[in-house]
């Protein structure tokens, strides 16, 4: 179960999923880092990124969504 | 032996009960001067099963969250005893002043997606452009891209403020890029104590915009409000 609250507005989804891209999101992504001292290398980061940038879409926005990061990166 | 780093806070002298971290580790307080920085000794792959290792820090952070408001560390930072102190110890009076930013609230965070407004014709290609045109094409795409981004987010941010109010005691708005569609990930620190207000206000901010759809969570520890060096960094102008 998640220790926080979500309140989702367009579709339905799995609240485990949610929790745990969302607390993926906040650990990998953010947080003080002193410089030079991170020891893991994520290469999925930015998977996660569009993962929780998509997920409040419909799959077929979501689709295209990822299709135009893709041309853009 | 290095240590791994959960997070940063004053006035946590204990753990409330004994906490495993990051592979299963026990985590301790390490007291440098003003500060207790929650750390376990490293033992294993901190890349092993991901999920599993990110939820112990998070859980971690979240004991003390409980408590008081820590700066969290980024999953994954590995220092030795000696190169923790010296780091404290450098950078005492900006991790105070993030400590005073942060006291007493929580990250909310927003993330929307909806039809971009005055977007680019889709560019006609009956003719293989020639490398100069393309470099110029990309060249004003990135342009327009860049006022666009500001505009948007000057937008964004205004209607956030209008909605919200004084609620909002920091900011943070990131968009997307994407030629079609409106993607933006806001971070809020609100203090602990609105945050009922923030999710009702938001609430009704989110009925007043049925063309995006939104989702809002939290609260969380403030993981996006933490970073001392990005804050250097953006005063100074070199992000």
């Amino acid at each position: 179960m998640s220790d926080f609250d979500q309140m989702i507005v367009g579709e339905e989804w799995e609240s485990t999923d949610l929790s745990l891209l969302e607390t993926l999101d906040h650990v990998l992504n953010r947080g003080l880092v002193i410089a030079g001292e991170i020891t893991i290398s994520v290469a999925d980061i930015d998977l996660i990124f569009v993962g929780l940038n998509v997920m409040v879409s419909s799959v077929e926005t979501a689709k295209d969504v990822l299709r135009k990061h893709e041309t853009t990166e | 032996m290095k240590l791994y780093l959960y997070c940063l806070a004053e006035g946590v002298d204990r753990l409330d009960k004994a906490s495993r971290g990051v592979s299963g580790a026990a985590v301790r307080v390490i007291k440098i001067d003003d500060f207790s920085v929650l750390v376990s000794a490293y033992g294993g792959d901190v890349s092993a099963a991901l999920n599993k290792n990110a939820l112990a820090h998070n859980a971690v952070v979240r004991s003390v969250f409980t408590q008081t408001t820590p700066l969290p560390f980024r999953f994954g930072t590995l220092v030795e005893e000696e190169q923790l102190r010296s780091y404290v110890k450098t950078h005492r009076q900006a991790l105070k002043n993030r400590l005073a930013h942060v006291r007493g609230c929580a990250e909310m965070n927003l993330r929307l997606i909806g039809p971009r407004k005055n977007a680019p014709p889709a560019p006609e290609r009956a003719q293989p452009l020639g490398p100069g045109t393309k470099f110029l094409l990309d060249k004003r795409r990135e342009l327009c891209g860049e006022e666009w981004r500001v505009e948007q987010t000057g937008e964004l941010s205004t209607w956030l403020a209008d909605k919200l109010g004084d609620l909002i005691r920091d900011e943070k708005i990131h968009l997307v890029p994407a030629e079609s569609v409106l993607l933006a990930k806001v971070d809020h620190l609100v203090d602990r104590v609105n945050i009922p207000q923030y999710r009702e206000k938001m609430a009704k901010a989110i009925a007043e915009r049925p063309e995006l759809r939104f989702m809002v969570s939290g609260p969380w520890p403030p993981y996006s409000f933490a970073n001392i060096e990005l804050e250097f960094s953006r005063q100074f102008g070199v992000i």
